[in-house]
Order: C-alpha cells, then structure tokens, then sequence
C-alpha cells in the first residue's frame, strides 16, 4: 500500500508562472499527469519527482513531503494569532 | 527506444482535442460507454445472426452499427488518450501504471463474465435438458466481444475531469 505524498507543485508552479504543459514538456510526461500529481492522485517516481525538483531548482524536499506542507504565508511571516 | 514516425502520429491523433467537449465530464463519458456497448451488443448479434439467422437484415444491421460504433470507439480512445492504443513508450510513468490497472480490472470483469456464462448456459442446458450447440457460439462470441471491449470500457469511465481553464491561467489552453 503506497504512502500519501504531499505535494507543494501547484504554489510553485503558480509562483513561477510556468505551466503544465510546459512544466510536463520539461520532465517528459504528459501535462494531465502535472494535474494529478497536483490533486494528489498520483505519486511521481524519486525519478519523476527529482526531474521536477531540478526544474525549479529546489530541493526536493521543497516540492514533496510525506507530511502535510504548511501554508508558505505561515512559513515565511508565522501564523498570526 | 525513440518514437517513429508512427508513434508521433497516434499519440496526435489520441491527444487531439477538437473533439474533447464531447466526453470532457464522467457523466457524458458514462453515457458513451454505454452506447458503445449497446452498439457493440447489437453489432455482435448481427453478426451472430449472419450465420444463424437471415443473413441480408442481419448483415445491414451490422453495417449500420459500424459506423457510430467507429465514432464512439475514437471518442473513448481520445478521452483515454490513447492509454491502451499507444505503444508503452509514448506513455508516461502515470499513463503506464494505469494502463496495468485497467488491464487488471478489466480481466477480473471478464472473468466474471465467463463464470456467468458457464454456470449460465450449463444450467441451461440442465433445466432443459436441451443440447448447448446453438447457444455456445452466440454466448461465445458475446463473451469474446466483452473480453475484447471491456479495457476500453473500464479505461473510459476511470479517467477523472480536467480541471477548467480558471485552474491554470498560464497558457496551458490543451488542459481545458
């Protein structure tokens, strides 16, 4: 039985401004595949998963997680109580 | 291995989106599914019927079946996107593990069929004491039609909505 892995993809990939198509033509895979890594329908391979981490040069750890990601406001200025 | 010439065909003509607003929601794909079988159902009784019963109707009937019979099959090739008409390596990691659960699920509906249709011709034959001969092709044939459609079928109905145009505004216009 295969783990949840949370994903980040769709705020960065929004924050760049690139989209699927062209982030799917990037690491060779069809662009609704983009789509269902997004909702969480699909878990990339370590070798899918690090071809899109080299694109947005990032570590991997930026894009995927087997934790739930916290907001990236609440990252950067904290949660506001 | 690198794409030929004819891959890159296919995998146009599977990703080929002029016809997408046809099967772009489950409920209209569910809708064609089904028209697909009844399609095939009647083309397959038709053709049945070429050798068991009045060859001429029979064989118009048929005729008339291909054509929309050819039209839907494109229309759930495309909505697959070729899934189970491109060769493995125009498919990508994603495409190739759902194409094997297709597969799977479509060979444990099959198999279930068969079962139906064993137990369901023997007690046939045992309730009426009546020989299977006549009855073990038509139900030989359905269940070959069945075997052969039913990865397409499954395919069609487990492909999930895209999302709209508002889900990525950065000019990806082939999600819409």
């Amino acid at each position: 039985m295969s783990e949840q892995v949370h994903n980040r993809l769709a705020v960065v990939r929004a924050e760049r401004k690139v989209s699927r198509q062209a982030l799917a033509e990037a690491v060779g895979v069809h662009y609704q595949t983009i789509g269902y890594i997004e909702r969480g329908q699909y878990n990339p391979s370590l070798d899918l998963a690090l071809k899109v981490a080299r694109y947005f040069r990032l570590p991997v750890e930026a894009l995927f997680s087997l934790e739930p990601f916290q907001p990236l406001t609440d990252e950067v200025y904290g949660r506001k109580q | 291995m690198t794409a030929t010439r004819y891959d890159r065909r296919m995998y146009a003509v599977m990703n080929d989106r002029r016809a997408a607003a046809m099967y772009a929601t489950a409920g209209r794909r569910r809708l064609i599914v089904g028209a697909h079988a009844a399609l095939t159902a009647v083309g397959v009784t038709a053709l049945v019927g070429t050798v068991f019963g009045s060859a001429p109707t029979a064989l118009a009937v048929a005729v008339a079946a291909l054509f929309p019979w050819v039209l839907l099959t494109g229309m759930l090739n495309g909505s697959t996107r070729g899934l189970l008409e491109l060769r493995g390596r125009m498919l990508d990691e994603r495409q190739l593990v759902e194409r094997d659960r297709v597969r799977a699920l479509a060979h444990r509906i099959t198999l279930w069929l068969l079962v139906a249709a064993a137990f369901g011709a023997g007690a046939y034959s045992v309730m009426t004491d009546a020989p299977l001969r006549a009855e073990v092709t038509p139900v030989l044939v359905a269940v070959l039609a069945a075997h052969w459609m039913m990865p397409l079928w499954v395919a069609s109905l487990r492909v999930q909505d895209e999302p709209g145009d508002g889900d990525d505004e950065f000019g990806d216009s082939s999600a819409a």
